[in-house]
């Protein structure tokens, strides 16, 4: 049945395509990350474990998101934010593990966690349960303001607030540079995400782009946000390891 | 990013928000939003260029005065002469005033660094005409007197000018990172800052997109830098002085303003409200750019 399922991909169904290669490029970043995990010190492991559960919580995501998809012709939102559920707040501790050092608290943890959880439950009822249907504005603006305030925390605590500061406190020039790195990813990589949702029926952007182009998009936002998130991870750890190295 | 940038981001998803609960906003509730915002903070950035020239000049309050006014007087001269050629002036003299305080904190000391504020400056300008040319077609049609206006729009005048700023201050930017003028977070920032114009420009109405930009990216950036240059001039400075100082030629401005209103009612005064307003926000312009030219200069030093 499965194989049925592959072998009719048509060469034009980007949508099945990006989501086969998100799955295949999901799981090669996840082997790398735990493989690399050994050549880091100790202290960085855990961010490089982190790194790879995303990427490995992605591909499990990315393989049933494939099928579902290619069977079903729909877009599988659920999938998507059971995805982001599980892989956005381990993102935003990938802010606390690199800030941690420059002392960081539990509570910037937990605030982080509990935005980014804000943020996508917040979107996951504006978008799946309408109870105007598809075209009723009200429900899926309400959602998405309240949606946006968890970003909007998290865009200020990593480009202005608790984030930035802690990171120029940490006197270290790559986890200052690591930590704007992943600021970008915030600020450009996951605008994607409130302009699909402003795209989808009902929204002040319905129309400018088709369900199957969103998805696309959203495939490849996902795999260049989750794997060059985790590379920027990763050439920090490398970095400070070394330095540690050359130190003792 | 920088905290202007984030309220502009704010404000932004706040408008979309806006937009898609009522599909769009009439032009009285965007002119009245348009409006607070200018007058809060978009008059009161120019109400200090008496403060800033005389600080650090060998002019007299008198001459400066009289320079400034001059000024004024010749290019509403200008206008009466030759209203076209005055309104294209405009449009480069603001873009050399945008491109000049959007750049001026990186100091760039090269020979074409003038240039280059200006290229910014045709870049922004021409790309908020070019996604909203419709509109604006239709806002000089609506008056006899700014009908004229429309020549930008023809002859793929603005079309040229738009890819070509664009393409030209991407590759100025390119420059100015290789020859290691600016350092790559400026590089990104600046980039950033492009391409969030475009998409503002591209999805909201021209007066709701020029007011974002003007009062967020422009006016309340240079106030902050007045605030900051006068705070280590002067001793004792604070908000509240700050405030103080601003408040005289603000309200002078919004009492003149006002005054040509009332007096267009009882004396129907030959000019459409649209013209008198480019030709004031014109006129205010010209001396307030060689203020702050001489301000960036003082800044850098």
């Amino acid at each position: 049945m499965l194989l049925n399922v592959i072998q009719t991909i048509a060469p034009d169904n980007y949508v099945a395509f990006t989501f086969f290669i998100g799955y295949i490029a999901m799981l090669a970043a996840s082997v790398f990350f735990f493989v690399e995990r050994n050549s880091v010190s100790d202290k960085w492991k855990m961010s490089l474990l982190v790194s790879g559960l995303i990427t490995g919580i992605a591909a499990v995501h990315y393989y049933y998101m494939r099928d579902y998809n290619l069977v079903t012709g729909d877009s599988p939102t659920f999938f998507r934010y059971v995805d982001w559920i599980l892989t956005v707040p381990l993102m935003c501790v990938e802010f606390y593990l690199l800030t941690r050092l420059a002392g960081a608290t539990k509570s910037l943890l937990w605030k982080l966690i509990f935005a980014s959880t804000w943020m996508l439950v917040c979107g996951y009822i504006g978008e799946a349960f309408n109870p105007g249907g598809g075209g009723a504005t009200s429900h899926s603006v309400t959602w998405g303001v309240l949606s946006t305030l968890g970003y909007l925390y998290i865009l200020h605590s990593v480009w202005l607030g608790e984030v930035a500061k802690l990171s120029e406190a940490s006197g270290s020039d790559v986890v200052k540079k690591g930590v704007r790195a992943l600021g970008w990813f915030v600020l450009v990589g996951w605008a994607i995400y409130p302009i699909g949702y402003m795209c989808m029926d009902g929204g002040w952007l319905s129309g400018i782009m088709s369900p199957e182009k969103i998805d696309v998009w959203y495939n490849l936002a996902d795999a260049i946000n989750k794997i060059g998130f985790g590379l920027v991870v990763y050439s920090i750890a490398v970095s400070e390891s070394n330095k540690e190295t050359v130190k003792s | 990013m920088n905290k202007l940038v984030f309220i502009y981001i704010i404000f932004c998803y706040l408008l979309a928000s806006i937009f898609t609960l009522h599909n769009t906003i009439s032009l009285e509730n965007q002119l009245t939003f348009c409006l607070s915002l200018i007058v809060l903070f978009g008059i009161p950035h120019g109400a200090i260029d008496n403060v800033l020239s005389l600080s650090e000049s060998n002019l007299s309050k008198n001459k400066f005065y009289f320079l400034y006014l001059l000024s004024m007087v010749l290019y509403v001269v200008l206008w009466f002469i030759t209203p076209i050629f005055s309104f294209i002036f405009f449009l480069f003299l603001s873009s050399y005033h945008f491109g000049e305080s959007q750049l001026s904190n990186y100091n760039i000391k090269n020979i074409f660094s003038k240039f280059t504020y200006l290229v910014w400056g045709i870049a922004l300008m021409s790309t908020l005409f070019f996604y909203n040319s419709n509109e604006l077609i239709t806002l000089f049609n609506n008056f006899n007197d700014t009908s004229s206006f429309n020549l930008i729009f023809e002859y793929y005048l603005l079309d040229t000018l738009f890819y070509i700023s664009n393409a030209s201050l991407i590759f100025i930017f390119v420059y100015l990172k290789i020859k290691k003028s600016i350092n790559s977070q400026i590089f990104n920032s600046e980039f950033y800052q492009i391409v969030l114009l475009h998409i503002t420009f591209f999805l909201f109405p021209v007066i709701i997109s020029f007011t974002l930009y003007f009062v967020f990216l422009h006016s309340i950036k240079v106030l902050i830098q007045e605030y900051n240059y006068l705070e280590k001039r002067l001793n004792g400075f604070n908000l509240m002085k700050f405030v103080k100082l601003l408040v005289p030629f603000t309200l002078l401005s919004l009492i003149f303003f006002s005054l040509f209103i009332i007096t267009s009612n009882y004396f129907k005064i030959n000019i459409s409200l649209l013209l008198f307003s480019i030709i004031g926000i014109s006129v205010i312009t010209l001396p307030h750019s060689i203020s702050m030219t001489n301000f960036y200069n003082n800044l850098n030093k």
